[in-house]
């Protein structure tokens, strides 16, 4: 007889018992395929959040300039290498950086000028996103700056304030002219915080008399499941003699930190996994040895102990394919909402930046085949493994003692 | 009848289910007791790092300090602050110190960056990140002038040394606002040489004897710009930043603000705020899963006494009696879960408070300078009153699984459940 | 971590160094004499007294040239005792009418260009002057070179057809110096300084300071040129010519005003 059969027999015939089993196994299947997701989300986002406010995925400079940030270390030819870059398949945004002072009333501070174009900034970064107060830049406003935080607070001021800036040309002229504060950043990172203050492109090379090249271009992918050393490896082969750095190496620390992180993150997920085996385990053995019964008077009507064990992994396949179903379909459904709504955290979060590393208080889930493919396999793996030991229990035991056993 | 002791009985009739939805129940425990020390440990572990980087738990500066740090803010009576502190409960030790931004000169180059004046004497190494950090020399050079001990030199990081190309021995030349907001400077020669792996802390931060300094910048030797305060136990905090409050509010003659690392270090404060958020939705499908288990195993078992229930409703029992005994076996279930649960656990918290589990492994190991502010080793600590929190969830939980099963039971109609087999 | 004051920004810097007044002006009066002298030391507050006078009026011009630009700066200035300094730059057009005023602690420069006053305060100026040619020493240097060195006669005689006596000071061992050793060469006759050479405690040489172009100056024959090298960039330069010095000029404290800042 077809065990298969068989099998679903037994199933409907217990069929409370078998709803029982299978709704366990199915809500394990929908918890680890929410966690594994939530977890593919966190450590996406880890990366994504270590890049997205400030960094970007890489940037090329000129050799050394990281070492010794200097005026005059420009790119230069920006505009072709910006198209190259495109074709290599990232999103670039140049950046020029200067040194001045900013006054204002009768205060000053030393501050670090950030030129930007802010179309193609808001391409690789979302800086734009974390204003406290104002509007962030636009051409409509040439002469409109942005300002770190504690910077604001230093020179007391606020948006729609004018600030007097002051500092060195390329040409070692003297260089001072009159801004307006259009935004206050909300916290980013101590340097942005303390001396960011961000202005147009063009106003910065109106000021410091750079009229071409860049310091800075900083990347993203356009296209974020290509890995990042791939694209890296084609940035580097368009960028020739500049130097391609990832995010990893241009902040060591936060990298590592985040590798931490993220081996905790394997660390639950492993500890989830035993959890659901466990509860597939009891699941298993529960519903073999409660029948351990039925299968002695089986075996006393002549079923052999290779047809029981047949059966017995036959009911367990069964339920664990509609288990995985229900999981795939109901928990598949969940992850995605996560994944586009997200658990927000932000009532409990009031700053959301940590050492330049952006924390979204969204918590979104990423919903990948492996996050659907991995929970399933592994439940079902489970299930057969589970129900190893009491199929061969049930295969091998006397019919006397079974029927003895209630 | 005794409800109590005839769900003992039921339960030891089936020794395999029991013992294992006892496993399953103490399997619970062991996740939340990893999943919470994870989260205790790890913030402790932020909020102390962060404390030793200069500000205490608790610190108190001259108002205003905070937004602008500068040396024209000072605080006075120092020592009678601390004086004061040291017979409070909870409070472990404080330190004086002197926090300023100055310039660095060698004959070679001048860098901007910042002091840290501690007295050496007070200071514990575990509660000064510079100090646990040190790879070369000493912190400062001690020598006797008669009876008095002075200290001289100065601690860099091992960036500044090597942009000022400085050595052990060589001078460099300081220059700061004194509490006037005159220019003056300093020379020390290099004591000693830190490294934290960070880049900005090791290129701009130096520690200067508090001593040498109230010198150079005109502070008496009861001023200084912060009293930083290490708490026992960073969680009663708040607890005793009203208390500290009062001692120094108590002594009257001072114009102070007394703060928390919750204000010092907001970064680290929301950090917390919300990874602890995120663990807790973890914690939360894992408890759901843990209870999805006990559901299934208790609903199993009174799905398969149906007969048993039924001859016992015939035999007179009213069904709010096997209710009750559902429930009662729920009870007997968490508590014997439990105690599988503490058996299992404590070894694990033991080892993984102790020893832990070394990730640098799979990190890299280029570690030897990182290692101060980032721990590679996963370790887990529990407060007690998480614990508690762990134990009463579970036992809950259990409870909570029982009831739908017991429900079940004590609706069973008996003539039903008599055909049942 | 403060990574911006750690930058520089050397145009205003060098600007601000002369309103500080100490590159070649010192305007301290000259101190009693109290210990016992040796000759070195005699002949070396004499150098240290070429630019010390209580009021003085100045036109002069600075030289700035690096690998990346060169330009030269016309500038004139006033001085009165030791809190009060004005200094106008008078060419090139751009920077035209650009002013800075210091009066004790406070430091103010006014702009033509946006018609705007800043104020600096005294711990702006610490992380501005880095970078430049001039250390910090050279702006804060108010104490005498026998309170900070060990002086010596390591020569006299004749070098490169002049007389002259070279002097090795070597610092005290607290002494607020980040040098190791300095060099100082003067005229044997004139007592005017030659060069002096800048060592640090490896004794290696990291900058010079040059002087040259004696003439009549405020009545006395001195160095006009000064020249400030690198040792590590021997190819950049600072070098400030003096066309005009005039000491003991009858000024008032309130030609130091916010109002003279503004006057073109």
């Amino acid at each position: 007889m077809n065990p298969f059969l068989l099998a679903s027999r037994n199933l409907y015939r217990n069929w409370q018992r078998s709803l029982v089993t299978t709704l366990a196994m199915g809500l394990a299947g929908i918890i680890m395929i929410l966690f594994s997701s939530l977890m593919d989300g966190m450590l996406k986002a880890s990366e994504r959040n270590a890049t997205i406010m400030n960094a970007g995925e890489l940037q090329l400079h000129l050799p050394f300039y990281l070492d010794d940030p200097d005026l005059y270390a420009l790119i230069q030819g920006e505009n072709q290498l910006l198209e190259k870059l495109t074709g290599a398949g990232v999103s670039a945004s140049p950046r020029l950086y200067a040194y001045a002072l900013a006054a204002a009333g009768s205060s000053s501070a030393g501050v670090q000028l950030r030129g930007i174009l802010p179309v193609l900034e808001a391409q690789v970064t979302d800086i734009h996103k974390h204003l406290a107060q104002g509007k962030w830049l636009n051409d409509a406003a040439p002469y409109g700056v942005v300002l770190g935080r504690k910077l604001a607070r230093t020179l007391n001021l606020r948006v729609g304030d004018e600030v007097v800036l002051t500092g060195q040309a390329s040409d070692g002229a003297m260089a001072n002219e009159l801004y307006q504060v259009q935004g206050i950043l909300k916290a980013v990172a101590d340097d942005i915080d303390r001396g960011g203050f961000f202005m147009l492109a063009a106003a910065f090379r109106e000021f410091t008399v750079v009229s071409e090249g860049v310091h800075e271009i900083a990347m993203k992918r356009s296209n974020p499941s290509v890995s990042l050393d791939r694209i890296q490896q084609e940035v580097q082969n368009v960028a020739g003699s500049y130097e391609v750095k990832d995010w990893r190496a241009l902040m060591p620390v936060m990298a590592r930190l985040l590798d931490m992180a993220d081996s905790q993150t394997f660390f639950m997920l492993a500890i989830t996994y035993m959890a659901v085996g466990s509860v597939i385990l009891n699941a298993m053995l529960m519903s073999v040895f409660e029948r351990i019964h039925e299968f002695g008077i089986m075996k006393a009507l002549g079923l052999g102990p290779w047809q029981i064990a047949q059966l017995i992994f036959a009911e367990a396949l069964l339920q664990a394919i509609v288990a995985s179903l229900f999981a795939l379909s109901l928990g598949g459904w969940l992850a995605l909402r996560l994944q586009e709504r997200g658990i927000d955290f932000s009532d409990t979060a009031t700053n959301t930046s940590f050492a330049g590393i952006a924390m979204d208080p969204v918590w979104r889930a990423s919903v990948s085949v492996h996050s659907l493919a991995y929970p399933i396999g592994f439940l079902i793996a489970m299930t057969l493994l589970a129900v190893i030991y009491p199929a061969i229990k049930a295969a091998l035991i006397k019919p006397v003692d079974a029927i003895q056993h209630f | 009848m005794n409800l109590v002791g005839l769900a003992w009985k039921n339960l030891w009739r089936r020794k395999r289910r029991t013992s294992i939805t006892a496993t399953s129940i103490g399997f619970g425990v062991f996740i939340a007791v990893t999943f919470s020390g994870m989260g205790d440990y790890s913030y402790t572990n932020m909020i102390n790092t962060s404390a030793k980087m200069g500000l205490g738990h608790i610190s108190i500066q001259a108002p205003g300090y905070m937004q602008s740090p500068s040396l024209d803010k000072q605080i006075h009576h120092v020592n009678d602050i601390q004086q004061r502190l040291a017979t409070l409960n909870g409070v472990e030790d404080s330190y004086v110190r002197i926090q300023g931004q100055a310039m660095f000169a060698s004959a070679h180059k001048s860098v901007g960056g910042a002091f840290l004046a501690i007295d050496v004497n007070s200071e514990r190494a575990e509660h000064n990140l510079f100090i646990r950090s040190l790879v070369e020399g000493e912190i400062f050079i001690k020598r006797w002038r008669g009876a008095n001990e002075t200290l001289s030199g100065i601690v860099i990081g091992q960036g500044m040394a090597k942009k000022l190309k400085l050595r052990l021995g060589k001078k460099l030349v300081y220059t700061t606002t004194d509490k006037h907001g005159d220019i003056v400077n300093g020379m020390a020669r290099v004591s000693g040489i830190f490294a934290t792996g960070v880049k900005d802390i090791d290129n701009s931060v130096t520690l200067l004897p508090i001593q040498t300094l109230r010198e150079t910048i005109g502070y008496s030797a009861d001023e200084a710009s912060v009293v930083a305060v290490m708490i026992k136990d960073q969680r009663y905090t708040d607890k005793l930043l009203k208390l500290v409050q009062l001692r120094v509010s108590e002594l009257g003659r001072n114009e102070t603000e007394v703060l928390s690392w919750r204000e010092t270090q907001s970064e680290v404060a929301g950090m917390i705020r919300l990874d602890r958020s995120s663990n807790q939705v973890s914690q939360i499908l894992i408890g759901v899963l843990i209870a999805a288990g006990v559901l299934n195993t208790l609903l199993m078992s009174v799905l398969e006494r149906t007969r048993e229930f039924g001859v016992m409703m015939a035999l007179g029992m009213a069904p709010l009696s096997l209710f009750a005994l559902v429930v009662v076996e729920s009870v007997w279930l968490a508590l014997m879960g439990l105690s599988v649960g503490v058996l299992v656990t404590v070894p694990w918290y033991l080892y993984m408070n102790r020893v832990g589990i070394d990730l640098s492994g799979s990190i890299g190991d280029d570690y030897s300078a990182g290692g101060v502010l980032i721990d590679p080793v996963l370790r887990i600590y529990l407060y007690p009153e998480t614990i508690l929190m762990i134990l009463f969830t579970v036992l809950m939980l259990t409870l909570l699984s029982g009831l739908y099963p017991a429900w079940r039971a004590g609706r069973n109609p008996p003539i039903d459940s008599l055909k049942a087999m | 971590m403060l990574s911006v004051l750690r930058k520089q920004f050397s145009a205003i810097l060098v600007f601000f160094l002369i309103v500080q007044g100490l590159l070649m002006v010192r305007m301290s009066i000259a101190s009693d004499v109290r210990e016992p002298e040796n000759r070195a030391s005699i002949m070396l507050r004499h150098i240290d007294d070429l630019w010390r006078g209580e009021s003085s009026h100045s036109l002069f011009s600075m030289n700035i040239r690096t690998a990346r630009y060169s330009r030269t700066l016309r500038l004139e200035g006033w001085s009165l005792g030791t809190d009060l300094t004005l200094v106008r730059i008078l060419a090139p057009k751009k920077e035209q009418g650009v002013s800075s005023l210091k009066s004790g602690k406070h430091l103010y420069t006014y702009l033509p260009r946006v018609d705007r006053t800043i104020r600096l305060t005294s711990s702006m100026m610490m992380g501005s002057w880095m970078g430049s040619h001039f250390t910090n020493d050279d702006l804060v240097q108010e104490s005498r070179r026998e309170e900070d060195y060990n002086i010596a006669i390591s020569y006299e005689g004749e070098r490169d057809q002049q007389a002259i006596i070279e002097f090795t000071l070597m610092p005290k061992p607290n002494a607020v110096v980040v040098w190791g050793k300095v060099v100082l060469v003067i005229l044997a006759d004139s007592l005017l300084p030659l060069s002096e050479i800048f060592y640090d405690e490896d004794l290696v040489q990291t900058r010079k300071i040059v002087f040259s172009d004696f003439k009549k100056l405020g009545g006395e024959i001195r160095p006009a040129t000064l020249r400030v090298i690198p040792s590590d960039k021997p190819n950049e330069f600072t070098e400030i010519t003096y066309q005009l010095l005039d000491f003991g000029v009858p000024l008032e404290d309130n030609f130091f005003s916010l109002g003279q800042l503004k006057r073109r």
